[in-house]
């Protein structure tokens, strides 16, 4: 069952040691407002291990969001997937190190890593490092990173069909996250969560 | 009331400091259909575009009226509200967005813009089965994500079913032949021709003959270098396929 965890302000760290065979889902939630440090350290350390770590952040005002993920493949034959996406607005600043070290023993590693950002104003900042480390020769692993900001040409063609720009803002940002929420299998909670995102971006384009 | 839809005068736009229209005038009654037609450059999305709003285009002179109203002074969403329609030549892909929600929304907003209620959901999903299967959609679509991976004529067909959704009184169809296929071309154009009633306009851009024998024009215009140069009944259809532009 994945883990749903809503960050609060401050400090958060959290270390995962996954043993052979087992599996860990964690979803991170991030809402306008919060300001935090969240600190993830994860060892794969059997065979068959998994872990797959989701996130999204949403800021609109002052915050200071700052994610670290290391993601430890120390022996073989282990997954891991992270999809981070965030939107930062305001003067918000967003930090995003994510690193996947794969051990000279992990063979037969899958590995991947994602962080996406839409940037809302030219006074926010987004500063994305992901990095991969690897001692391993037979493995799979990718890492990818963005920063855009709200497609105009999807804009004015909602806006042709009567959807105001306000609207159009808040379907593009609600598609932008999506891809993580659907990671949160319990299905009221996923509509709950969906909804607390969607009231949020709401207030943050008016 | 007049009978006149839109007039547009003396209308220039440019796009990055160049001038792509150069002054154009178009009058348009309801129920005609009207062609615009001209060589590659010569300005017929950029007119379509600007009658749509795009804010990436700058209207430097001129004037458009659409039902009595200043239509330049009015936002996208408004211009559609008031009843106008584009159907684009390259409709966008918005991935993550199903083209239920897409409607849903668009429906809505219309309804807001005229001081009505939102649809009732039943209401609303058995408007979309009718005008889908109005043009050959096949159901599953309502679920895709809109035009995200669409061919070619799915993409047109999506565009005439956003039509026949919003029921616009002006409707503006850029080039909506191309790409398509002939079996594709004739559901569009049957779909716009079925749209079509005494109290409503079409303007169809195109480059070609091909869609204008399933969309008959009543006034056909050619567009080049950012004026119109020509303006007759339909047979300037066979006329222009015959000679070209250059000899206009």
């Amino acid at each position: 069952m994945t883990e749903v965890i809503i960050v609060s302000d401050g400090l958060l760290e959290r270390k995962i040691d996954v043993q052979a065979g087992q599996r860990t889902d964690l979803v991170l939630l991030v809402y306008p407002g919060v300001s935090c440090e969240v600190k993830m350290d994860v060892r794969l350390l059997g065979e068959g291990a998994e872990a797959n770590l989701y996130g999204v952040y949403v800021c609109g005002g002052s915050e200071k969001v700052r994610i670290s993920v290391e993601m430890h493949h120390d022996v073989h034959h282990c997954n891991s997937r992270q999809l981070f996406k965030g939107i930062a607005g305001g003067t918000s600043k967003v930090d995003f190190y994510g690193k996947i070290i794969v051990a000279q023993d992990a063979q037969k590693t899958e590995a991947y890593q994602e962080n996406h950002n839409l940037l809302l104003s030219d006074e926010a900042k987004v500063d994305t490092k992901p990095q991969l480390e690897i001692y391993a020769d037979d493995v799979k692993c990718s890492h990818g990173a963005t920063i855009g900001s709200l497609n105009e040409e999807e804009q004015f063609y909602m806006r042709s069909r009567g959807i105001t720009l306000e609207d159009a803002k808040v379907l593009q940002m609600i598609s932008f996250i999506a891809p993580v929420l659907e990671n949160i299998q319990d299905e009221s909670e996923r509509e709950l969560v969906s909804t607390r995102f969607e009231d949020a971006i709401r207030k943050l384009s008016k | 009331m007049s009978d006149i839809l839109l007039k547009i005068e003396g209308l220039r736009a440019s796009v990055e400091d160049k001038e792509i229209l150069k002054g154009v005038d178009l009058t348009i009654r309801k129920g005609e259909i009207h062609a615009v037609m001209g060589p590659n450059g010569a300005g017929k999305s950029t007119l379509s575009a600007v009658l749509a709003g795009k804010p990436q285009f700058t209207v430097t002179a001129g004037s458009v009226e659409f039902m009595g109203q200043d239509l330049l002074a009015m936002s996208p969403e408004e211009r559609a509200w008031a009843g106008i329609f584009l159907s684009f030549q390259y409709p966008i892909e918005i991935p993550g967005v199903t083209i239920t929600n897409f409607m849903k929304t668009a429906v809505n907003s219309h309804r807001a813009g005229k001081g009505l209620e939102p649809l009732k959901a039943g209401d609303f999903l058995k408007l979309m089965r009718e005008k889908m299967a109005f043009v050959q959609m096949k159901p599953e679509f309502a679920k895709r994500e809109v035009n995200v991976g669409f061919s070619g004529g799915e993409k047109k067909r999506n565009e005439i079913f956003q039509m026949a959704m919003l029921d616009p009184t002006l409707a503006i169809l850029d080039e909506t032949d191309s790409g398509l296929d002939v079996d594709a071309l004739r559901i569009v154009a049957n779909g716009v021709n079925a749209l079509h009633t005494p109290e409503k306009a079409a303007i169809v851009i195109t480059h070609y003959q091909r869609l204008l024998d399933y969309i008959v024009p009543d006034v056909v215009h050619v567009l080049k270098d950012g004026k119109i140069v020509k303006t007759a009944g339909k047979e300037l259809v066979a006329e222009i396929e015959e000679k070209g532009y250059d000899n206009l």
